[in-house]
């Protein structure tokens, strides 16, 4: 007994020194949780099996709590290693010097869809490694369609409003028009020509809202859409586009629903629910205008203590197979050129209208537009379709002012 | 003399607790609404220029009066709806208990809950409260309850009322406990009809529940957030956009941390003053 002792004792010390040595690599993010897995459980365990000296420790914030939970944390230097980000988080920590420059010489900088890479980089600093953008479009129940004699997604103006106009005569509600996100994607597409002006005009003050026959002819095609029985415009300008738009789209009341595909997972959990997600129709394109959303990304703050293991957990993600999980749990595409689609079947219209380039960074994702644009969009849109006979310019000068305010 | 010194002595925890907890918070963010903070980095002196926005925009100007007028709108109906259902449970013994937890019960329901609920209650297609006029053959009384700007303020008021009358009564029903049965038995005896023993014996009497109640629903009310934010978000074209969701708002959707803490020091001015006056006029009240 006296002789095993010292050997238990000397295993002991030697697996505690081991354990010592492990880096536990502090990650936080605002997916990963049981409501929103986004393929992390799996990849970090992949990591781990490739890294064995680093043990990742995600912690799951809602992106709400984000803004109060970590910039004490960047401030008292003692941030965690990785942290989830999106463009007004690069903007705000990036710019006060609290992330790392990940670097334009990285492997993966060159590999970044052009539109991504412009918006991402600031004075030759980058300091997020993008893992996705989502598209933003129209969900449409294809059984109800069927039942108005369509077959096929609308995809151009003319093809909705004879969407429209066969589903009322039916009897069914055509379309979701909530004033405020819905209402601010068709406007935006239909506003923001792909091949003409860039939105950081507006976002700027460059070029004014008022008087833009682009947003004038969008705000236009409204009162087309309304015409064509598409929606009643008091009726939906109040709706609430979380909650109540989704779940009459889901139980099958409405045959049109402008959002973001991150829904595609809760629409497909329905069943009998035969959908599909199509891009915008738009009057500067017959293939629909995809709008794409630039996501989350991962961040390496300046004061890291495991700088070196954030990197390697970075370039992990920067690998195609692994970045491919996480796109395919989040019904997102790649935001790199020449990824694999991992979108399902259902979302091929959207993909295809991507496919033919007919596509916008939605500008608010992009900060092109400033942050305080968004809520008077909402406001002001909500505000034309109660007084949809309005003057256009009530509506448009409302953004110009708020514009100017943020300059 | 040293008696009366140590006395002073025990207050100083107290003191203490509400300096560092209460005063030096406040202290804090009236120095950051002097700022153009975005909750990191430097923060940099801009003087009264935070306070001069607010007070030469209609906006703000258009949210301080809504959310007067709201809190007119909940407190008003609150004390009513209070008072009458405290005066008919405290006539209907056999009821009282169950009726008081009953009607307590929305209180202490979660404000995300009563939101979804409501929401879906309120939704203009297929919600429940169209469905039931509909149904009623009342179908010409369907509202678009919270997408009208001119009816959904009173939409929200109308659920914080449901919410919270449970909470006013029994505050008037302990007021009634505490009324000595002896006054009712007088009144009774001279004659006094229910509505006149009522009137004229038990509301006097009610003063101080009156006073408790209403300086307690202000100033809840005054602070709204959760309701208005659930409901409507502020909408529909800011048609219930209270000074609380606009401090949110710029807090977390636009990180102006300087712009929403002048906000929030204007916002305690206002529950301040509304306090002190009520509290003023009601004690006056009571004592004449």
């Amino acid at each position: 007994m006296i002789r095993v002792l010292p050997a238990v004792t000397a295993t002991a010390i030697l697996l505690s020194s081991t354990a010592s040595a492990q880096t536990v690599l502090d990650v936080v993010a605002w997916k990963g949780n049981e409501a929103e897995p986004a393929g992390l459980p799996e990849l970090i365990e992949k990591f781990e099996a490739e890294n064995p000296d680093i043990d990742v420790e995600l912690t799951y914030v809602a992106r709400k709590d984000v803004d109060a939970v970590i910039p004490p944390r960047l401030q008292g230097g003692n941030p965690p290693d990785v942290t989830m980000v999106d463009s007004s988080l690069v903007d705000l920590w990036g710019g006060a010097g609290f992330l790392t420059d990940l670097g334009t010489d990285s492997a993966w900088y060159d590999q970044m869809v052009p539109a991504v890479r412009n918006v991402m980089t600031t004075d030759g600093e980058i300091f997020v490694y993008p893992l996705e953008v989502i598209g933003m479009g129209n969900f449409v129940n294809m059984d109800l369609l069927a039942q108005a004699g369509i077959d096929k997604a609308p995809v151009t103006l003319d093809e909705l409003k004879a969407a429209c106009q066969a589903l009322s005569a039916e009897g069914i509600a055509p379309m979701i028009f909530a004033g405020s996100f819905p209402a601010m994607l068709y406007v935006g597409a239909n506003g923001i020509d792909p091949n003409g002006a860039s939105p950081a005009e507006y976002g700027s003050g460059e070029r004014q809202f008022v008087g833009d026959d682009n947003f004038n002819a969008s705000l236009d095609s409204v009162r087309d859409l309304v015409a064509a029985e598409c929606f009643d415009p008091e009726l939906q300008a109040g709706l609430d586009p979380w909650a109540t738009a989704p779940q009459e789209f889901r139980s099958g009341n409405v045959a049109i629903l402008p959002q973001g595909a991150w829904n595609i997972g809760g629409f497909s959990a329905v069943e009998g629910l035969n959908y599909q997600f199509a891009p915008m129709p738009s009057a500067y394109t017959e293939h629909g205008l995809a709008l794409d959303l630039v996501g989350p990304g991962w961040a390496i703050p300046r004061d890291a203590a495991n700088a070196e293991a954030a990197r390697k957990w970075v370039d992990f993600f920067a690998e195609e197979e692994n970045l491919n999980v996480f796109l395919e749990a989040e019904g997102a595409y790649s935001p790199f050129v020449g990824g694999v689609s991992t979108m399902p079947e259902l979302a091929a219209p959207y993909t295809e209208a991507r496919a033919q380039g007919s596509l916008i960074l939605w500008p608010f994702s992009t900060l092109e537009f400033p942050k305080a644009l968004q809520s008077e969009w909402e406001d002001s849109i909500t505000g034309f379709l109660l007084n949809i006979d309005g003057d256009n310019e009530d509506t448009l000068q409302r953004w110009d002012d708020v514009v100017e305010d943020n300059l | 003399m040293r008696a009366r010194r140590s006395l002073y002595l025990f207050t100083v925890p107290a003191l203490l607790v509400i300096g560092l907890f209460f005063i030096h918070p406040i202290i804090l963010t009236f120095d950051m609404s002097l700022t153009n903070y975005k909750g990191i980095g430097e923060a940099n002196d801009v003087g009264w220029r935070n306070y001069e926005r607010i007070f030469t925009r209609d906006r703000y100007l258009n949210e301080i009066w809504l959310t007067l007028w709201y809190t007119v709108i909940v407190v008003s109906a609150l004390t009513v709806t209070g008072l009458f259902f405290a005066a008919m449970l405290h006539r209907l013994p056999l009821i009282r208990n169950f009726s008081r937890a009953a009607l307590y019960t929305p209180a202490m329901m979660s404000f995300v809950v009563v939101g979804y609920i409501w929401q879906f209650l309120y939704s203009p297609l297929n919600g429940g409260i169209n469905v039931a006029l509909r149904d009623l053959g009342l179908g010409a009384w369907e509202q678009n309850w919270l997408g009208d700007p001119s009816i959904a303020l009173y939409s929200v008021a109308f659920t914080q009322i449901w919410m919270f009358t449970g909470f006013t009564c029994a505050i008037f029903l302990a007021g009634f406990a505490g009324i000595p049965e002896e006054i009712n038995e007088a009144g009774r005896l001279e004659g006094a009809s229910s509505w006149q023993r009522f009137r004229y014996l038990e509301l006097p009497l009610l003063g101080p529940s009156i006073t408790v109640s209403v300086m307690l629903t202000t100033i809840g009310t005054l602070k709204t957030f959760e309701l208005p934010f659930i409901l409507t978000k502020g909408g529909p074209d800011g048609a219930t956009r209270l000074l609380s969701i606009d401090i949110i708002d710029n807090l977390f959707g636009q990180y102006k941390f300087g712009f929403a803490s002048a906000l929030s020091i204007v916002m305690l001015a206002i529950v301040l003053a509304v306090a002190f006056i009520q509290n003023k006029v009601l004690r006056d009240r009571e004592q004449s």
